[in-house]
């Protein structure tokens, strides 16, 4: 074994650039290997991630104070099916005020209307151990924590005023994914709030269906006063809610960014790892005709990859843990979640999985060498095989290029092995930055068709003032309208009265939105049918025709309490919203007369300023809250930020395969280039000779590559928008312009230049006496 | 796997032995015999298959038909393994550009040879200074192959092959890439090798190598043997 480890080690220490190469690759795609997969780890199922790493209720109960004791709430703990619970706390419910000196542009730090105040000693315990992001828990009294997603500016130092006078000072914000209470503060000042209701948290054996949870209630409300149980909400509304929710549907884009960015490190550590041993046939031979073994030769090259590839797999974990740290934050932030812990297990994985990689991607390519008989591996380094190579050269030889240029096209011909492999690396990068680049776009515009801000920029809506169902009178509908119509930079404005009604037939309650105006403005995106156009028609989602299974074409007929009114179907919308039905304005005034509208969506005119449109408005209209329509918020940035990331690492990883193949080709036709430079060649023309040859192979991994981006693109795309449930809009496929196509096929070039200059320009120095002396 | 020797010492045995290259035919159909402490020349214009020759012999590739017996052992019955391990303890070989390894120093490119047989690394490299001392370039041992001479490089390659004490030495053009200087002390260096009982097939087109080293000259031309003489012959 002595011989294999001192040849392996000595190598692994002379070739100093070759250690490098692989170094490097290897922990880039370290790096990116560990941010895809806690990626993946916090994607693949975010709520049940989340939910499972505060110890989430699977049930949270209120009971009446007054109908049963905390012993008594405590035994219910013991009843049969439970494995966990917590509690009681008190709990009461507060009416927030309007805040009084806050003006129209800012926001209150919890809205006016009713809250849930449960008072609990810590964050912690048992179960729902809640994520307290910002402050600290409340410590005595007047103090209270709210419940937000972390994320956003911290509500701390804010106070929220009660509508009987008392206020509260917000010094902490915290997240319970169980939605356990919209606020706490400390057991005793819920009870000074005057509690009147004890919440209990629980988990059960059995709760992944809403029947199991329905016995279980049952078992824990079981022998005590009727009327005890006040309330109670089984996680799976939850989990049901977040999951139609739009965060939701960015989790399959961050799972492809995920797969597509480990598929292409280990690709190109293959590439690599690969490319050495093809370049080491002459030393292979050597090494056979000294006497190693063909188990030898592997050992050695394995040894000699895995020295460099095992201390860059520990560096870039470590890196990749420290990296994905705050990405995932951001990215779970997007997803109204709390950061998940990294998981220490990817860590072992990565750090078991890349050596193991690394080594079969050099024993699968030294498996030919091995076989290969010892004299044929010694000349097989020596001499390009003729023939290929030959007729080629020929050719571009007779052509008006510069001679540098045409013997650096040649070049590729004479190995083609070595050439696949560095084509195949430059497609790889090109594809990963065409799919890239096309996934950003799509997700660019999915934000856009999801916020329509292409079509309008601002909305208006009429201020809630903590009522549970808003009535807005025509009257000042109609005021409110014609000063927003009139302001300054209005180009297009659309009414609408969002309200609740009832499916008759199915009899179930419906999200109804009634819509006045020029309301093709609003931009929804029309995958089957047509817009409205005209009296009692009406647009859903597939979710809702799916539910209701209705196609476009049929009719369903609506109440709101009094008459009823039918409409058709006349058009489909792209998102899947399973009880949303947008309807024209007519309809509501047969259902409702009298109704105003409760918000206006506002299309700007070109060049107008939206920031000082947004204020103008609030001040001319109180009684609305007029907002900028998204525009690209957390959960959009997210993707391009990933994106950029990964493409970045991606044509490092790319550049680097190109500047280990120049490498090695270099390293092999040192005495060719020595020649090349007795016979008159200067440095110049060597390092353009080989740059040259590097960027053909460049131009041909663009033409592989960006067509396979393209297609990995028209793949992925829809089969994210499919795991939503959404429908696809062509629109989201149509990002590929002629100039963005032009730069992807540049960027090949672009890479394979890159990666190719160090290597060329130390060719173009080598000393011919130090090369040819060699040989 | 060693049977046992007969008293004539026959060390190399081939029996019409062919090699193919696709279509070119590098061997058609040699028969040689060696005995031990032989020291044959292989002559012959370039590219009439020397170098072929003298790789069936030390196992470095494989015979399209016939057979190579060396030491008993019928190399056909050996696998990649096998030949490996079969090269290492019986066969030094010299090349003409000397088939260093690059990434070692001088003195652990011979020491490799025999650690690789089991011997540790302090004991072969000993045994490699020894080597080194007698072939005058114990002041090279730290250098690396690159900066050495051509006749610098070829010593360390002799001592490589002579560090597992091979029964047979084989030379393919060991002079071929040396100038006239550096040719006579590696010349002389295989000849004393002979004297002391080295068997030894020195691949050459130089007569004047040939003649000096060798007892008996083998002529190919065309993969076939056209000639055999003893050197008497040939003076
Ligand atoms: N690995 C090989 N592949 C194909 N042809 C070979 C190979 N090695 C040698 N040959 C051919 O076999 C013939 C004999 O070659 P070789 O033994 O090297 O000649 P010599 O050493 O006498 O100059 C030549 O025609 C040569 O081209
Ligand atoms: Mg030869």
């Amino acid at each position: 074994m002595s011989a294999v480890w001192a040849l392996s080690r000595a190598a692994a220490r002379r070739r100093r650039l070759q250690t490098t190469v692989i170094g490097i690759v290897t922990f880039v795609s370290a790096i990116t290997i560990v941010v895809a997969l806690e990626l993946f780890s916090a994607s693949s199922a975010p709520f049940e991630h989340a939910f499972a790493q505060q110890q989430g209720a699977e049930l949270v109960a209120a009971f009446d104070k007054a109908k049963v004791t905390d012993a008594q709430l405590v035994a219910t703990g013991a009843r049969p099916g439970v494995t966990a619970s917590a509690g009681p706390f008190p709990q009461v419910t507060v009416d927030i005020s309007q805040p009084s000196g806050a003006g129209p542009s800012r926001l209150p730090s919890v809205p006016p209307g009713p809250l849930t105040v449960v008072g609990r000693p810590s964050p912690g315990g048992r179960l729902d151990r809640v994520d307290l992001w910002s402050g600290h828990w409340p410590t005595g009294a007047g103090q209270v924590v709210v419940n937000r997603a972390p994320g956003g500016p911290s509500p701390v130092g804010s106070v929220i005023e009660l509508s009987d006078g008392q206020s509260l000072a917000v010094v902490g914000a915290a997240y319970s994914v169980s939605q356990s209470a919209g606020a706490w503060v400390t057991p005793a000042e819920a009870d000074a709030l005057g509690a009147k209701e004890s919440e209990m948290l629980y988990r059960f054996a059995d709760a992944t269906t809403s029947d199991q949870l329905r016995s279980d209630l049952t078992s824990v409300t079981g022998g005590l006063a009727p009327g005890a149980l006040a309330g109670s909400r089984s996680y799976l509304t939850l989990e049901r809610q977040y999951s139609t929710s739009v965060a939701q549907a960015y989790v399959p884009f961050l799972f492809a960014f995920g797969i597509l960015a480990l598929v292409v490190a280990v690709m190109m550590v293959a590439n690599v790892v690969s490319g050495t041993v093809v370049a080491g046939l002459r030393h292979i031979g050597i090494m056979k005709a000294v006497g190693y073994t063909p188990g030898q030769v592997g050992a050695v090259y394995l040894l000699m990859i895995l020295i460099p590839g095992a201390v860059a797999t520990l560096v870039g974990t470590l890196a990749g843990t420290l990296v994905s740290k705050p990405l995932l934050s951001t990215a779970t932030q997007g997803l109204g979640l709390p950061a998940p812990s990294v998981s220490p297990w990817l860590d072992v994985v990565v750090l078991a999985g890349l050596p193991v990689l690394v080594a079969l991607a050099a024993l699968a390519s030294a498996r030919r060498a091995k076989r290969l008989p010892a004299a044929r591996a010694i000349t097989a380094g020596a001499a390009p095989s003729a023939g290929h190579g030959l007729r080629a050269q020929r050719a571009l030889a007779s052509t008006a290029l510069p001679r540098a240029v045409s013997l650096g096209l040649g070049l590729p011909f004479a190995r083609p092995a070595r050439t696949a492999l560095t084509v195949a690396t430059l497609a790889l990068g090109v594809t990963a930055v065409t799919f890239a680049a096309g996934l950003t776009s799509s997700v660019i515009r999915y934000g856009q068709l999801q916020q329509r801000t292409s079509s309008v920029q601002v909305t208006a809506a009429v201020r809630h003032n903590g009522r549970s169902l808003l009535v807005v009178s025509a009257a000042s509908d109609q005021r409110t309208a014609e000063l927003l119509a009139s302001l300054p930079g209005t180009r297009t404005l659309t009414a609408e009265l969002q309200t609740v009604g009832e499916l008759v037939g199915p009899n179930v309650r419906i999200d109804l939105d009634f819509l006045r105006g020029d309301t093709s403005s609003l931009g929804y995106p029309i995958v089957n049918g047509h817009w409205i156009n005209g009296p009692g028609q009406a647009v859903v989602g597939p979710g809702f025709l799916k539910d209701h299974d209705l196609a476009v074409g049929d009719r369903v007929t609506l109440t709101m309490g009094g008459a009823p009114a039918t409409v058709t179907i006349v058009g489909e919308t792209w998102s899947y919203d399973p009880s949303g039905l947008m309807a024209d304005w007519h309809t509501a005034s047969v259902l409702d007369p009298g109704r105003g509208a409760t918000r206006y969506e506002i299309g700007l005119r070109p060049g107008t300023n939206l920031a000082s449109y947004i204020a103008r408005a609030n001040r001319a209209d109180p009684s609305v809250m007029v907002q900028a329509n998204g525009g690209l918020n957390g959960d959009e940035q997210l993707i391009p930020d990933f994106s950029t990331l990964f493409t970045v690492l991606l044509a490092i990883v790319a550049a680097l395969g190109v500047l280990n193949t120049v490498l090695l080709t270099i390293r092999e036709r040192r005495r060719d280039l020595g020649m090349l430079k007795s016979i008159g060649m200067t440095p110049r023309q060597v390092t353009v000779m080989m740059v040259t040859s590097a960027t053909a192979l460049g131009l041909i991994g663009s033409l592989i590559g960006v067509p396979a981006g393209i297609t990995v693109h028209r793949v992925v795309v829809p089969a994210m928008v499919h795991a939503t449930n959404a429908v696809l809009p062509s629109s989201l496929l149509d990002v590929w312009t002629a100039g963005l196509i032009a730069a992807l096929a540049l960027s090949g070039v672009v890479i394979a230049a890159v990666g190719a200059f160090v290597p060329a320009r130390n060719a173009g120095r080598l000393r011919v006496a130090a090369v040819l002396h060699n040989e | 796997m060693s049977t046992e020797q007969p008293p004539v010492q026959v060390v190399v045995s081939l029996d019409t032995v062919v090699k193919e290259y696709g279509a070119t035919t590098a061997l058609a159909g040699v028969s040689l015999e060696i005995a031990a402490g032989e020291s044959v020349a292989v002559m012959g214009p370039s590219g009439c298959g020397k170098s072929t020759l003298l790789n069936m012999i030390a196992g470095l590739d494989r015979p399209t038909s016939g057979s190579v017996i060396v030491q008993g052992e019928d190399l056909g019955h050996l696998n990649e393994t096998g030949l490996c391990l079969f090269r290492r303890r019986r066969v030094g070989m010299i090349f003409q550009f000397f088939n260093l390894l690059d990434d070692l120093p001088a003195l652990d490119n011979a020491a490799i040879a025999a650690q690789l047989t089991g011997v540790s690394a302090t004991q072969a490299r000993r045994r490699a200074l020894e080597l080194f001392d007698e072939l005058g370039i114990a002041d090279r041992r730290d250098t690396y192959p690159a900066l050495l001479s051509g006749g610098e490089r070829q010593r360390v390659a002799v001592a490589r092959a002579l560090m597992n004490r091979p029964s047979l030495m084989l030379a393919d053009e060991p002079t071929g890439a040396l100038d006239s200087h550096s040719a006579e002390q590696v010349m002389d260096l295989l000849i004393d090798l002979n004297q002391i009982g080295q068997t030894l097939v020195v691949v050459t087109h130089d007569e004047h190598l040939a003649t000096r080293c060798a007892s008996r000259v083998v002529r190919l031309s065309d993969g076939k043997m056209v000639g055999e003489q003893s050197v008497e012959q040939l003076l």
